[in-house]
C-alpha cells in the first residue's frame, strides 16, 4: 500500500476544475465541508441513513459521507452551491419556499439535490417518482407532502 | 485506514499482496468504509471490466462492481433476470443504490441481501481471483461462509464477476420482499424464484428464501414438490405451506416474530413463484 496517505485529487467542482491535496480514505463529505468551506451541503446521521449530506456524483444522488474522496478522481461532483445562478434560486429552490417545503431547512440541500437529480434524469416524473427519489432523504418536521408538490411544481416550471 | 483507488487487476493484486492481510477489497465501499477499520482499502470499482453487463457465451455476466442503480435499469437484466433487477431496486435508497455494487452485496454476506438472494435464485456463479492468480467459479450459494462471513477472504480474493444462464423461452424469475418501510429497512424475508415451464409444467425450479439462516437458503424440499405441477391455485397454496415447514426461524427485534416471519415465507415464496411463472408463460410480462 501507498504510505504517503494524500494525494492530489483532480475533479470537475460545480462545472469549474477543482485540484485538492487530500487523504482519499477522507469522505467526500469532510472534504466539502471542511477543506473546501462548501458548508451548504449537510453533515446529518454519517452513515448513509438521512440523506443530508446527498450531492451529486456523475449527475446522480449519493450520500457524501459515504463516499471516499478517492471516488471523486476524474469525475464531476455538484453541490447545492451550484444551483443558484445569477443571484437568483434555482426553481426547485423557489418552489421549496412556495410550497412550504422548508421549515428547520437541514433537510432541505439534501432535498432539493436529490430532486435536482431526478429532474435531471426525469424532468417529467409521477408522483411515485419523485417519492422514490426522495425516499433517502429524511425530513422530521415539514413533512413529505409539500416537498413531494415542490418537486412537482418545480418540474412544471422548469 | 487507507484509500487506493486501483487503476487496473495488476494493481488490486499487488496492494493486496503488499498489504499481507491489512488491505482489502472494496467495489462501492457503502458497508466497509464506515466500520473505520485497520485496513487498507483497495478500490476497484475504477476498472472497466468490473461495471461491464452484457450477455456472452450463453451467460448474462456482469461485473463485480455494478451498481444496484445499473442493474435495476438494464435493459438486459430486465428482460433475462427479472429477480435480480427487482433485489437491487429496493436495496438502502437511491443514493446507496448509486455506488453500492453487487459484488458487494454478495461478499458483505448479510443473511438477506436483498441482490444475493436474487442471484441465488437465478443460480449465479462468482469468478474469484487470487493474489497468487488462480481463477475460479463458485456458485453464490456456496459463498456464505458464517453470519455475516463470506467464503471469499478479500484480503486476498477478488471477486471479479457474476454470472448466471439467461432466463429465455419457458423460464421466469420473481424477488418479492417485505418489510416495515419502503426505504432505507431491511427485509423481515425476501425471497425469490426462477422457474422453467414445459407443457405449463414446472421442469425446474430455484426457490429461495432469507433470513431463515446465515445465509439465504434454498428450500430443495418445496422446489422438488412442485416439480411436474402447473402453476394453479392449488400448487400455490401448497407451496405456502411447505415453503413454512421447511424453515425454522427465531423471533428477530430486528425483523419480526418468528410466527410472523413463517407466514412471510409462506406468502413471498409462493408470489415469487407464481410472478416467475408468469413472467415463464409470457415473456412479453419479463419486464413488468
Amino acid at each position: 500500500m501507498n504510505n504517503l496517505k494524500k494525494q492530489v485529487l483532480i475533479f470537475q467542482l460545480n462545472g469549474e476544475p477543482m485540484g485538492i491535496l487530500a487523504d482519499p480514505a477522507e469522505s467526500l463529505l469532510t472534504i466539502l465541508r471542511e477543506k473546501l468551506g462548501l458548508y451548504g451541503t449537510k453533515a446529518g446521521c454519517g452513515k448513509g441513513e438521512c440523506g443530508a449530506c446527498t450531492v451529486l456524483l456523475d449527475d446522480r444522488a449519493v450520500n457524501s459521507c459515504l463516499v471516499p474522496a478517492g471516488k471523486v478522481q476524474g469525475r464531476k461532483v455538484e453541490t447545492i452551491e451550484n444551483l443558484s445562478q445569477g443571484g437568483k434560486v434555482h426553481p426547485i429552490q423557489e418552489e421549496f419556499v412556495e410550497k412550504g417545503a422548508v421549515q428547520c431547512g437541514f433537510c432541505s440541500p439534501g432535498m432539493v439535490m436529490s430532486a435536482h437529480a431526478l429532474l435531471k434524469e426525469n424532468p417529467q416524473p409521477n408522483p411515485e417518482q419523485v417519492r422514490v427519489a426522495i425516499s433517502g432523504n429524511l425530513c422530521r418536521c415539514s413533512g413529505y407532502k409539500q416537498i413531494e408538490e415542490a418537486i412537482l411544481s418545480a418540474a412544471e416550471k422548469m | 485506514m487507507s484509500y487506493l483507488i486501483a487503476s487496473n487487476l495488476d494493481e488490486v493484486i499487488s496492494s493486496l499482496r503488499d498489504g499481507s492481510g491489512k488491505a482489502r477489497v472494496v467495489a462501492g465501499a457503502t458497508d466497509l468504509y464506515l466500520q473505520d477499520l485497520p485496513y487498507g482499502l483497495v478500490d476497484l470499482s475504477a476498472l472497466p471490466e468490473t461495471t461491464v453487463i452484457e450477455e456472452k457465451d450463453g451467460f448474462v455476466k456482469l461485473g463485480a462492481a455494478v451498481t444496484h442503480t445499473a442493474a435495476a435499469s438494464s435493459p438486459l437484466v430486465l428482460s433475462r433476470a427479472r429477480a435480480l433487477a427487482e433485489g437491487c431496486e429496493t436495496i438502502g435508497s437511491l443514493q446507496i443504490r448509486n455506488i453500492g455494487t453487487i459484488g458487494g452485496n454478495v461478499v458483505n454476506a448479510a443473511p438477506a441481501a436483498d441482490a444475493a438472494v436474487a442471484l441465488i435464485g437465478l443460480g449465479a456463479e462468482a469468478v474469484i481471483i487470487d493474489i497468487e492468480g488462480n481463477r475460479r467459479q463458485e456458485s453464490v450459494e456456496n459463498l456464505y461462509w458464517a453470519y455475516n462471513r463470506s467464503v471469499v477472504d478479500s484480503t486476498r480474493e477478488v471477486m471479479l464477476s457474476l454470472q448466471f444462464k439467461p432466463c429465455l423461452g419457458g423460464e421466469g424469475s420473481a424477488f418479492t420482499r417485505f418489510a416495515a418501510r419502503r426505504a432505507l429497512a431491511l427485509p423481515m424475508v425476501n425471497a425469490s424464484a426462477r422457474v422453467k415451464l414445459e407443457n405449463g409444467l414446472v421442469k425446474e425450479a430455484r426457490l429461495v428464501a432469507a433470513p431463515v439462516n446465515p445465509a439465504p437458503t434454498r428450500l430443495l424440499k418445496t422446489e422438488e414438490l412442485i416439480i411436474g405441477r402447473s402453476i394453479n391455485e392449488e400448487t400455490i397454496s401448497m407451496v405456502e405451506k411447505a415453503a413454512a415447514e421447511e424453515v425454522e426461524v427465531r423471533d428477530s427485534l430486528l425483523r419480526c416474530s418468528a410466527r410472523y416471519r413463517l407466514h412471510l415465507v409462506g406468502v413471498l415464496v409462493s408470489r415469487a413463484l407464481k410472478t416467475a411463472a408468469d413472467r415463464a408463460l409470457d415473456p412479453g410480462k419479463a419486464g413488468e
